[in-house]
């Protein structure tokens, strides 16, 4: 077969030197490692050009990337620019939901110093570690993701030994910081929610099985294998909504895309994810969930950057 | 990385203690490193692969368990999602469907249900892939016996 396969091949060479595209008739010699080196080569050339986190940027940068482009959607900026300080973008590599979320849930705490919110996330995610473990998960597999998550909390909240600033944050979570897990930094906390997103759905999988029915042909089990815990698995609303329950944090996402308007007026979509509050678990110590949104992402299809209300 | 290590040493403890609970599998880790490690698993029955014992050997980077282990094949076998003379695997969860949720000895789990199941439609072993998608079950199942007794049983005499 491979021989076959080297011959046809070399025959093309021949004929299209000039066509870079030519280049795939090495294919058939790639073993599935090289394909994954060249892959991960890739990912790292990207990487330079925008940082896992990027700088806060006026709405005017948004609109200068449409310039030329749909009239609607430079319309829909100048409606999100009314209601809209800033944009910070991030990183399109599959994981920008939860690095988004990260960001912006640290940066929230950092700013608010609210203490009782840290309380009640903290009662959460000890539901969540109980969910891993009645699911069958080993603690060690998942318990140092965990840990990591519960210290940026003690970090970001200010007057402790290891408190930090928000340029230290914004270090670590472009995996810049020059701590212990530096360079990894992000990539443990998206792991942190991808545990918890998966540990939620495979809970309430009854729950979640008709969307995830509606997204792809798997078991709500496959599906949390396949696309909610593997890195730079895209995220969904699935994803959104068991992130924002597991961890009671309500969640804006507004939507920039090419939907038509009503006549009349352009008009900007969003959705509130609001936790359920239908969880016992979550009611206990008599914490209240917050019900408005301090989190707000700006989805354009495929991707989510932060954004900051005026 | 600090943290591979660590984390390798829990799972080593891990297969200290469930020894017993997993006859099919032996995991065992090289003297010396804790980033080699081999495995001995049990062909699953009522396949060609029944009876046989077959090696696998582990490289586990650095990045572990963000990045998933390297694993290979070091016994011969006859199956489409590995290949013939590397031993190299084609298992979506040593590649991009990899999650630190998995451990060296779920993989090895996933090994032998992919030795059960094989996966045809994307071949490293084409000769393999090519029998089972023209339904030539017999003619696979004699081949891969044959390599399975070739290769992974003990020698008789």
């Amino acid at each position: 077969m491979q021989k076959q396969d080297g011959a046809v091949a070399d025959r093309e060479k021949e004929s299209a030197v000039s066509i870079p595209i030519s280049e795939v008739d090495d294919w058939a010699n790639f073993a599935d490692d090289d394909i994954m080196q060249q892959q991960s080569a890739i990912h790292a050339e990207e990487a330079k050009k925008i940082p896992f986190v990027g700088d806060k940027e006026p709405l005017s940068m948004l609109a200068a990337e449409y310039e030329s482009g749909s009239p609607i959607l430079l319309e829909k900026i100048k409606v999100l620019d009314q209601q809209y300080a800033a944009i910070r973008r991030t990183r399109g590599d599959g994981n920008c939901f939860f690095r988004s979320f990260m960001f912006s849930y640290l940066e929230h705490i950092l700013e608010s110093q609210d203490r009782a919110e840290v309380d009640r996330i903290k009662g959460n995610v000890e539901e969540c570690r109980k969910t891993l473990q009645s699911l069958g998960h080993t603690d060690f597999t998942f318990e140092d993701f965990f840990s990591l998550f519960l210290e940026q909390l003690e970090c970001v909240l200010q007057g402790n030994e290891d408190s930090i600033s928000q340029d230290e944050l914004i270090l670590r979570s472009r995996d810049q910081s020059i701590s212990d897990y530096g360079e990894w930094f992000g990539w443990l906390v998206v792991m942190f929610f991808r545990f918890v997103t998966s540990g939620e759905i495979r809970k309430r999988s009854e729950f979640f099985e008709p969307f995830i029915l509606g997204l792809t042909n798997a078991t709500v089990e496959q599906f949390c294998k396949s696309s909610v815990e593997p890195m730079g698995e895209e995220s969904d609303h699935v994803h959104i909504t068991a992130l924002s329950d597991a961890l009671g944090v309500p969640i804006r996402v507004v939507y920039l895309d090419r939907s038509s308007c009503d006549i009349g007026g352009v008009s900007v979509n969003h959705h509130d994810f609001l936790p359920t509050s239908g969880d016992k678990s979550n009611a206990k110590g008599g914490s209240t969930v917050p019900v408005k949104p301090f989190i707000t992402l700006l989805y354009r299809p495929g991707h989510y950057d932060i954004l900051y209300p005026k | 990385m600090k943290a591979s290590r660590a984390r390798l040493f829990k799972e080593y403890k891990e297969v200290q203690r469930e020894k017993t609970a997993d006859p099919d599998i032996q995991l065992v880790c090289d003297d010396s490193n804790i980033f080699k490690w081999t495995a001995l698993i049990k062909g699953p029955s009522e396949t060609p692969y029944e009876g046989g014992v077959f090696q696998l050997a582990f490289a586990v980077p650095e990045q572990y368990p963000l990045q998933p282990p390297q694993v290979r094949f070091l016994t011969k076998i006859f199956h489409p999602n590995v290949h013939f003379k590397t031993g190299e695997i084609c298992l979506d969860i040593l590649k991009n469907a990899w999650s630190p949720a998995w451990t060296l000895q779920s993989v090895c789990r996933a090994i032998i249900a992919l030795m059960a199941h094989p996966e045809p439609d994307s071949p490293l072993n084409c000769d393999s892939g090519n029998l089972l998608r023209s339904g030539d079950m017999r003619g696979f199942q004699s081949m891969a016996r044959m390599y399975t007794r070739l290769a992974a049983m003990p020698k008789k005499g």
